[in-house]
């Protein structure tokens, strides 16, 4: 019977300010000493307060656990430290260069192509030009040589030599003696100058219509280029 | 500072390639935003360029007087940029946070004290270098287009002012930069001797997909304006030699050679001279008609032009092209070993990689001495 109505505290469980609260002690035997009632009660009572405010904590550093680890599981906004932040940072930024590298290797392959077309282009329209001017060539100096050899045909009759049409040799043109001018050689001299007349004039039409022809072919070229391009800014 | 060491980390870390450039700019512009507009939106030319100066520094780091004029001659490049002193703590840090990332394991105390002790003398040499350069020269010259002459579809004569005199010797070239394509430098070689009204002549031709040779020939008009950084190159006539002279050209890298012509012709005694200027096709020699003025006027000047990819023609094709005078054909080397010889000359010899490098071949079996053939590329330099 003397022994004091302590708290019982089975393993597992804690000590309940509660408990504490409902602590008595049963009064010492007479003549006996004792501890000082009121001293004992002040202490038990500021030993259940910590223990509230202990209490309080655990609970509140709980919540905080479980907050923190729903947030981990739901891979919301972490917090992280300033060194990861960092290679985070370098990474984005180093793929955002690798995409704007690609996207210039693929303008400047692209604009070698067409660089690179274009300049196919104009070499066969070149090659193309210089087969029609052989051909213009060709058929002027046919036509002159037709037309110089019709004009000796229709003239007075004269030896006309073998080799003399379509072969002027313009070095011997200027030359004769001017004492006897033998009436073959001015024969040739006329043929030539029908023959080199008659050249001029188809090779200069046909040359005219071909220009022509080319020039439009650049105003084609420059509408739709114009056409196809935004307006550039002027330049300061 | 153990050179050994060095070496040793940068071989291990150089073997993540790219990456390590990639992330070096990352992390410079990650620590320091306002950098990034010093460089071009493409960076790959970049990285290059960056991981062949460190491997050359690295290389060299125990043999200090063959580095030293490399990293003085970076230093000075390095002020057309607009680098400044600030800016060498900061590339100092992201490069030592770069070169421990890559390290992994093998980073440690002593490893980071070489790194930064190299770094340091690296940024002091060129840092003395830009300044001692600053004291007689400007960071870039700014200049106007005051001619522009477009020779063929593909290659265009241009005629800048500089905004003050602009010391140079013939041969020499500066980087170019146009408004368009702000931060892509791309060198030319000036075409002709100083003047005394500063201007100076630059050859461009077009290089297909080249952002900066595009904007120059297609685009560029009287007063438009460009920067130019600093004279450089060592492709210039050896003042003292009295031997004949053999300039070798090869399309636009007639420019260098034409500013030595230029030279020799302000000599009062011009050695014999023989300049062969070649392309593929005819319509390519854009510059002979000056050329064969200048033969006309200096008997002592022999212009040979040759044209690689025309047959020597005949019938009316023959007679269309006859216009230009004679040409030789054939591939340059072959051209210039037909004339020789030429082992008593001085040659010169500038254009493509391909053509410079066989040309050389030839006149050195040709029995040329090496050390008398001086020659430049232009290859991607020109883009």
């Amino acid at each position: 019977m003397n022994s004091p109505n302590l708290p019982v505290v089975p393993d597992g469980s804690r000590l309940t300010p509660g408990e504490l609260q409902a602590v008595v002690f049963a009064r010492a035997a007479l003549g006996r000493r004792g501890y000082d009632e009121d001293e004992v009660r002040g202490f038990l009572q500021y030993v259940e307060r910590e223990l509230v405010q202990i209490l309080n904590e655990r609970s509140s550093l709980a919540e905080e656990v479980d907050r923190l680890r729903t947030q981990l599981s739901k891979g919301g906004p972490g917090v992280m430290a300033p060194e990861d932040a960092h290679f985070q940072a370098v990474r984005i930024l180093s793929q955002a260069q690798q995409t704007a590298d690609l996207y210039v290797a693929d303008a400047e392959r692209y604009t070698r192509e067409l660089a690179h077309e274009a300049r196919l282009h104009r070499e066969a329209i070149l090659t193309d030009a210089k087969g029609r001017a052989e051909h213009l060539l060709e058929d002027a100096h046919r036509r002159a040589a037709e037309v110089a050899d019709a004009a000796v045909r229709s003239g007075p009759p004269a030896p006309v030599p073998a080799d003399a049409p379509g072969t002027p040799v313009l070095a011997g043109a200027g030359a004769p003696a001017p004492s006897r001018l033998p009436e073959e050689e001015r024969r040739r001299m006329e043929q030539e100058i029908t023959y080199l007349r008659t050249y001029s004039d188809v090779y200069r039409t046909h040359l005219r219509s071909y220009l022509e022809a080319l020039l439009r072919n650049v105003d084609e070229w420059e509408d739709s280029e114009r056409s196809s391009l935004p307006p550039a800014p002027r330049r300061p | 500072m153990d050179a050994q060491r060095l070496k040793a980390s940068f071989a291990r870390v150089a073997e993540q390639g790219d990456a390590v450039a990639m992330f070096f700019y990352a992390d410079l512009f990650v620590r320091n935003p306002h950098l990034r507009d010093m460089f071009p939106v493409g960076m790959s030319g970049q990285r290059d360029k960056l991981l062949r100066a460190l491997g050359h520094i690295v290389s060299r780091v125990d043999d200090l007087p063959n580095l030293l004029p490399f990293v003085q001659q970076l230093g000075r490049d390095h002020r057309r940029f607009g680098i400044v002193a600030e800016h060498y703590p900061q590339v100092g840090a992201s490069l030592v946070a770069t070169l421990r990332h890559f390290s992994g394991a093998d980073w440690s105390e002593e490893l980071a004290a070489d790194w930064q002790a190299a770094y340091g003398l690296v940024a002091k040499v060129m840092q003395e270098a830009a300044d001692e350069d600053a004291l007689t020269s400007p960071a870039w010259w700014n200049g106007q287009v005051v001619g522009v002459e477009r020779r063929r579809f593909d290659i265009a004569v241009l005629r800048v002012q500089p905004d003050r005199p602009l010391p140079y010797l013939p041969g020499q070239s500066v980087a170019v930069e146009v408004p368009a394509r702000l931060r892509h430098w791309r060198y030319y070689s000036m075409a002709n001797a100083p003047r005394p009204d500063n201007t100076v002549d630059f050859h461009v031709k077009l290089v297909d997909g080249g952002p900066v040779s595009t904007v120059l020939v297609r685009s560029t008009q009287t007063g438009d304006r460009i920067r130019m950084g600093a004279p450089i190159g060592t492709l210039t006539l050896d003042e003292s030699s009295r031997r004949d002279v053999l300039l070798v050209a090869g399309s636009t890298g007639l420019a260098p050679l034409k500013a030595i012509l230029e030279q020799l012709v302000r000599r009062p005694a011009p050695p014999r001279v023989h300049l062969f200027f070649g392309a593929r096709d005819r319509d390519a020699l854009y510059d002979l008609e000056d050329l064969t003025k200048l033969a006309q006027r200096h008997p002592w000047l022999t212009v040979v032009p040759a044209v690689s990819d025309e047959s020597a023609g005949h019938g009316f094709s023959a007679l269309l092209q006859s216009g230009g005078g004679e040409v030789e054909h054939g591939n340059l080397p072959d051209v210039v070993a037909r004339r020789g010889p030429w082992d008593d000359h001085d040659a010169y010899v500038c254009g493509s990689p391909e053509m410079v490098g066989r040309t050389a071949e030839r006149l050195t079996r040709l029995g040329v001495d090496r050390a008398r053939v001086r020659l430049e590329t232009y290859a991607d330099a020109q883009r």
